[in-house]
């Protein structure tokens, strides 16, 4: 029982650790390159209608475009979480994992309408996708989405 | 092949519908991929492995989709959908389908 804890003791503490130093400047760093992301495409149209908003013919055809993103947790988000699991209530440190998640999403399927020479999306989807089973246990949480939209040609110039 | 997930198409108009196209593709994760997610859980950040898993997963079976709708003799696919589902530790479903139409440009 003793030998349990200690081991637990010392993977654990250590884990937290690495979770509060890494995770959370990777999260910093993430957040800003997302904000970065935004700022720089806002011009663009990004809507969830099915009809084209502005549509203009182009020298292209509208066309599908995917993207998908899988995000880790961290032990310090576990830590948050198991915390939350006892007292209950919203576990923010899972919400901002999830929300980088379908950010990120958004902002490749931008980039990449962006690359193709277009310059507005429409019907924007996100679905949530499974990784193995998460019902397993000792499964790693982690966020992972498939986002697609329809890349076309607009007139309107929001910026 | 025009693809779209919108129900139609702006410039183009909707001939013929001649149905249903599916593809579907039950991909694994190596176990060498779970050993390095596994470390990447300790600092957080995104997980590249399983990310590519997704894409590879995703172009499989959109091209099984697209080769259904090509030996229907379509030249769009409309209104794609995608789902995905765990079947069981390690293994997940990604399906893709849509309605594959005859269209044509307008004017």
């Amino acid at each position: 029982m003793l030998e349990l804890f200690i081991g637990l003791l010392f993977f654990m503490v250590p884990a937290v650790v690495f979770g509060m130093i890494f995770g959370r400047t990777i999260e910093k760093r993430h957040l800003r390159r997302l904000d970065e992301h935004d700022s720089k495409y806002r011009g663009f149209l990004v809507t969830q209608v099915k009809s084209f908003p502005d549509a203009v013919p182009g020298n292209q055809p509208p066309t599908l475009i995917c993207s998908e993103v899988v995000i880790a947790s961290d032990y310090l988000k576990n830590f948050f979480a198991s915390w939350r699991n006892f007292f209950g209530g919203e576990v923010r440190s899972y919400s901002r994992m999830t929300e980088r998640a379908k950010r990120e999403v958004v902002a490749r399927l931008v980039t990449e309408a962006e690359a193709l020479g277009y310059n507005a999306i429409c019907n924007v989807r996100i679905e949530t996708a499974e990784i193995g089973n998460r019902r397993q246990k000792g499964a790693q949480a982690m966020s992972s989405c498939i986002g697609y939209a329809t890349a076309y040609h607009c007139s309107a110039n929001k910026g | 092949m025009i693809v779209t997930n919108t129900e139609t198409i702006s410039g183009y108009t909707i001939r013929q519908t001649l149905g249903i196209v599916q593809g579907n593709t039950v991909r694994a994760k190596h176990a060498g991929r779970d050993i390095a997610a596994s470390f990447k859980n300790l600092i957080g950040g995104e997980l590249k492995g399983y990310t590519e898993l997704l894409t590879e997963s995703r172009r499989e079976a959109m091209q099984r989709m697209l080769a259904q709708a090509q030996q229907l003799g379509a030249n769009a696919v409309v209104n794609v959908r995608f789902s995905t589902s765990s079947i069981t530790a390690g293994a997940s479903e990604l399906y893709v389908y849509g309605t594959a139409v005859i269209v044509s440009q307008q004017g």
